[in-house]
């Protein structure tokens, strides 16, 4: 099943704005963590001057570390006002308010001129996008030629899910709306990208399913035991089959980066191995 | 000049790491040190002028003891040093002025006696016809001292010797506690809490904290360690601290080829028993009195930690354990577990603890808070009740911490602590260290320059006016050059 656009973004935002999905999830929501974050960073080679793009940014705070790390600007966008009001008082608190800026704005209309930025970084939620092929050709509209896309996103094999994940799809809509590795490539190389590195980091999402089972659990040695542990028994019953998709590959973690060719000639694109596309 | 075409260059064996300072371990002058990577093990090598190479095993993964470095913590300046800059690092103890960390632990030796005689014991202590106890006098100037280097300390542990003999011990406690000690320790064998019912209930009068040698659960382990079977008194010693509502630690000493299979047991007493918040391992101390070792085949941290993870496969992982920020990181390491129906709940499953605790990427964090809270708990001063305040902070806003004030009974730490030995002291971990010992006249030593570099000795001389023989360790290499000690240590023939 495929939750409607609406379903999806109304559903994210719950997700997001809740605190106690935010506990759950914890601070950093995307996989990886800020090693990851680095890597995709790094892999964007955008110069001190340039101008980074963080979209779908939550709390801004890989914005900020892509303003450390390239030493250049870098502009967090995200749906949520809420997430951009926080993510603007972060920056000002770490003082960090003259190269970092916040926008609040969807990803399939990015507010961003033709060629804006030097690079791209799109987190844990391309899966989120309702119109997939529009993100994509947005992401790519506003990056100058040369530039860079690194992107990492959940990977799901919808056929092979088990049973038991079918409830899990209906109420977390990233996953309802992951696509395979194979077709993540292929949507961005639609858009007139050229693909240089995939990678798949399964073990990056298995931590996350590894964080979210100790904080149900914590959370249920905590509540009170006339409190209703429904909801959390039954998010740690799901557990076992979600640790065995990933280890199936049914479920998983990639990056993707990808450039936007030079002078509309194409990018060279890696041969890519098979294996890496399942 | 041309090479022999023939003649093959040949790499050196291992990876050079750093070049520090140690000591002889037989005539503790201080000498150069290498330390090397071989074969994934972290090794260091120095030379004696007048006796010769040593080499001995610091840490058995290079990879663990490489990646710990960025937890290394800027240290924080004491409030006062005791002593001047004159000879250099380790002779000017302490804390002189290079120090590069305050005491977040300070220990106090009471007396040199003791009512065991263990195979084991890196004090030299036991039942002697020699010794000192310290007055109360004594130890109110050392409190002084420490006070007025930290402010406010926040542990100090009382040791010997046995402190539990000292005729006045329950007076010192208390001292300690009147002069605003966050927390006071009292470092024991348990066999006067075994024995003497009013004891216990004193120490908890006092609201002292019970930091009890165990060992393990094996006879042989007993034997082996503590030359008896101790394990009656030990269940009694329990029983009592959770009669009188004391807090324990379980403090193991872990030697290669005798306790090692314990792990797994200590660590499962730890969590279930009432009265116990806490598990310390420590690879045996090769200072003062030990078993014969080969100090390229000793314990280290790392294989401590493999060792738990190995022997509970469902609780614990190497990567729970977190290098310790405050010491040098290579010191010690630290899990904290949250227990619950199932079994233990690590933190690092709950935080990316890592990401807080990295220093050397040195970058503005979004939550410099959970870095405190992260900070307090990993640290050499860190008890069981530390984690309640992140988990507040770093949740705050939602229902679930407000429920967290009754999980405090259930969490669980786990700490893993290799002090070093005349074989494997390096200045450069020594240099931040922060568990000293406070010394009668109102020095803080760095607890393994104290035990190694010949302070020990000097101080028991002083306290007990009698002559103390230089100690060396009882080390396979060593055992042509050695005599006995009339304490059972040894030192040269």
């Amino acid at each position: 099943m495929t939750a409607t656009a609406a379903e999806i973004k109304a559903c994210c935002a719950a997700a997001y704005s809740s605190p106690f999905a935010a506990w759950l999830l914890g601070p950093r929501f995307h996989p990886g963590g800020r090693a990851l974050t680095e890597q995709l960073i790094r892999a964007l080679g955008v110069p001190p001057e340039g101008v980074v793009a963080d979209v779908a940014c939550g709390l801004g705070e890989s914005t900020v570390q892509a303003a450390r790390t390239t030493g250049s600007r870098a502009i967090g966008i995200d749906l949520s006002p809420d997430s951009i009001a926080a993510a603007r008082r972060a920056a000002e608190d770490a003082g960090l308010a003259d190269s970092v800026e916040f926008l609040v704005g969807d990803a399939e209309a990015l507010p961003l001129e033709d060629g804006a930025v030097d690079g791209v970084l799109c987190e844990c939620s391309l899966c989120t996008f309702p119109d997939k092929e529009r993100a994509a050709a947005e992401l790519a509209r506003v990056l100058k030629p040369g530039g860079r896309l690194a992107l990492s996103d959940m990977v799901a094999d919808h056929e092979r899910l088990p049973a038991s994940l079918r409830t899990l799809e209906a109420w977390v809509a990233c996953l309802a709306d992951a696509r395979p590795l194979g077709s993540l490539v292929e949507l961005l190389a639609g858009a007139g990208l050229g693909v240089e590195i995939v990678e798949r980091h399964d073990d990056a999402l298995a931590r996350v399913f590894e964080r979210v089972e100790a904080r149900l659990r914590l959370a249920r040695a905590a509540l009170s035991r006339d409190a209703d542990l429904g909801l959390l028994e039954r998010g740690l019953d799901l557990v076992p089959a979600a640790r065995e998709s990933l280890e199936l590959g049914i479920l998983g973690y990639a990056i993707v980066v990808a450039r936007r060719p030079v002078d509309g000639r194409d990018a060279t694109t890696r041969p890519l191995a098979a294996s890496n596309l399942v | 000049m041309r090479r022999n075409a023939t003649a093959a260059r040949v790499d050196r064996p291992e990876v050079f790491l750093e070049l520090t300072k140690s000591i002889c371990p037989l005539c503790k002058r201080v000498i150069d040190a290498e330390v090397n990577v071989r074969d994934n093990r972290v090794i260091m090598r120095k030379r004696c002028p007048e006796h010769g190479p040593f080499e001995a095993l610091v840490y058995s993964d290079a990879e663990l003891y490489t990646a710990q470095l960025r937890f290394n913590k800027p240290g924080t300046l004491p409030l006062e040093f005791q002593t001047e800059v004159r000879d250099g690092c380790p002779l000017d103890c302490g804390l002189c002025p290079e120090h590069k960390q305050h005491a977040c632990l300070g220990i106090i030796e009471v007396n040199s006696s003791c009512n065991l005689d263990c195979p084991i014991c890196f004090a030299d202590s036991g039942h002697q016809p020699d010794g000192f106890a310290l007055t109360l006098e004594q130890v109110s100037f050392m409190i002084d001292r420490f006070v007025a280097a930290e402010g406010e300390p926040e542990v100090l542990q009382f040791s010997g010797g046995e402190p539990s003999i000292h005729p006045r011990i329950i007076e010192l406690l208390e001292l300690a506690r009147g002069r605003g000690v966050r927390v006071v320790m009292l470092n024991t064998n348990g066999l006067r809490l075994a024995r003497d019912p009013r004891f216990a209930a004193d120490c908890a009068r006092v609201g002292a904290h019970v930091y009890l040698q165990f060992d393990g659960f094996d006879r042989r382990t007993h034997l082996a360690i503590r030359g008896r079977d101790l394990r009656a008194e030990k269940e009694r010693a329990l029983a009592a601290c959770e009669r009188e509502g004391l807090s324990v630690t379980l403090v193991a000493a872990v030697e290669k080829g005798i306790n090692e299979h314990e792990a797994r047991e200590i660590v499962r007493l730890g969590v279930s028993h009432p009265a116990v918040n806490s598990v310390v391992f420590q690879p045996v101390t090769h200072a003062g009195r030990h078993l014969v070792f080969d100090p390229l085949e000793r314990l280290t941290n790392a294989d401590v930690m493999k060792l738990v993870a190995a022997q509970l496969p469902d609780w614990f992982r190497v990567d729970d354990f977190v290098p310790v920020p405050c010491c040098f990181p290579n010191c010690r390491s630290m899990c904290y577990a949250l227990v619950d129906s199932d079994g233990v709940i690590p933190l690092t499953r709950l935080v990316e603890v890592e990401d807080y605790l990295d220093y050397v990427s040195n970058r503005v964090l979004p939550d410099p808070e959970i870095r405190v809270a992260l900070e307090r708990m990993f640290s050499a001063s860190a008890t069981p009740g530390a984690e309640a305040a992140l988990l507040a902070c770093e949740s705050c806003g939602i229902d679930v911490p407000a429920a967290l004030a009754g999980m405090r009974e259930h969490a669980f730490l786990l700490a893993v602590q290799d002090f070093q030995d005349p074989y494997t002291l390096n200045v450069r971990q020594l240099m931040k260290c922060c568990v000293e010992q406070i010394t009668p006249d109102g020095r803080l030593i760095p607890f393994c320059a104290y035990n190694s570099v010949g302070y020990r000795e000097q101080v028991r001389a002083a306290l007990a006016g009698v002559e103390v023989s230089p100690v060396v360790p009882n080390a396979v290499p060593l055992q042509p050059l050695l005599a006995e000690t009339p304490y059972g240590s040894r030192t040269m023939a």
